[in-house]
């Protein structure tokens, strides 16, 4: 196998994978059925997700160094305005440039 | 609708495009031709894993560990379609796609939407998905392309991703406002960061899905 049949192979296999982990559920369940833990788990899992999400990203920030302010800051600048104002485009490109200001200081 | 739902999903833009073009200037390390990144983008279709490709590709890893890292890092998506199984609607090749472009992205801004009045969930969902993935594809493109020619200093960008998952969580607080839930996923991420931070978001998942339907089965035995 030369370089780049390794690479192809390897995207396929990847492909796959990917794929099966998203089809799952939709094999495994009926829709339309009623089933009242399932659409519980459905009602539950987003929210839990976000702030799993939200958790997962935040996790490699460095605690003891000035990384945590800047963060926070812009943390503080998206949520705030995604309060006040209900724009998601707006709080992520404020946040984000708030953050990229302080990264590239 | 098409206007709508390519400004509804315009927030994903603005996560995919600058993780895109990370992902395609790691991706150029490899030293392989750049619309390798593109198809990657196009078939595999998921960031975390294509960032863990790039290390098993540079290590020359087999293609049965590479099938394996892939499924386990990717896990948590199989909790992700539950949500859909009826709004995706009977199965067709349109119904294949859209389960095909379930990334974290997609799926946290499609669950926390309204869907304007008079128009077919499916095909709103069908087209933020599309546009999700042109997104991600055009970054993946842009940074596999670009190592010279991007004056930008890109730096920091990568945090418009964390900024959209704050702003989703946000928007589920305004739709779901029961505390449990939301303190259930941050003890149970806590616990997976604790104890299995190699595997923390599929670890927090199951532990969160558990323990909100032993809550359920408390308070079911409590109401009786």
């Amino acid at each position: 196998m030369n370089e780049i049949e390794y690479l192809l192979a390897a995207i396929l296999v990847m492909a796959i994978s990917t794929y099966l982990t998203r089809l799952t559920p939709f094999l495994m369940f009926t829709p339309g059925k009623e089933n009242a833990k399932l659409n519980f788990v459905a009602k539950n899992t987003p929210p839990m997700v976000m702030m799993i999400l939200v958790i997962y990203m935040l996790k490699e920030v460095d605690y003891l160094s000035t990384e945590i302010f800047y963060t926070l800051f812009a943390l503080a600048v998206t949520v705030g305005l995604q309060i006040l104002k209900r724009n998601a485009l707006l709080s992520i490109v404020s946040g984000t440039i708030v953050y990229m200001f302080f990264v590239q200081m | 609708m098409i206007k709508t739902a390519l400004k509804t999903s315009l927030p994903i833009l603005f996560g995919f495009i600058p993780l895109g073009i990370a992902f395609g200037l790691l991706f150029q390390e490899l030293n392989y031709p750049w619309y390798f990144a593109s198809l990657m983008g196009i078939i595999v279709y998921a960031g975390a894993a294509q960032f863990m490709a790039i290390g098993l590709l540079a290590a020359g890893v087999g293609l049965v560990e590479i099938a394996m890292s892939t499924f386990l890092l990717n896990s948590r998506h199989m909790f992700y379609g539950i949500a859909f199984l009826e709004s995706f609607g009977n199965w067709n090749l349109r119904k294949l796609y859209m389960i095909f472009g379930l990334t974290d992205e997609t799926y946290a801004l499609m669950t926390s939407i309204n869907i304007p009045k008079g128009f077919d969930k499916k095909k709103y969902f069908f087209f933020i998905t599309l546009f999700a993935q042109i997104y991600w594809v055009l970054g993946c493109t842009i940074g596999a392309l670009s190592s010279e020619i991007l004056s930008f200093n890109t730096e920091g960008m990568e945090f418009a991703a964390t900024a959209l998952f704050v702003v989703l969580l946000i928007e589920q607080w305004i739709m779901v406002k029961r505390l449990l839930p939301f303190m259930i996923g941050f003890i149970a991420s806590f616990i997976a960061l604790m104890f299995f931070i190699d595997h923390m978001l599929i670890v927090a998942i199951i532990i969160s899905i558990g323990s909100i339907l032993i809550f359920r089965l408390i308070k079911k035995s409590h109401d009786e």
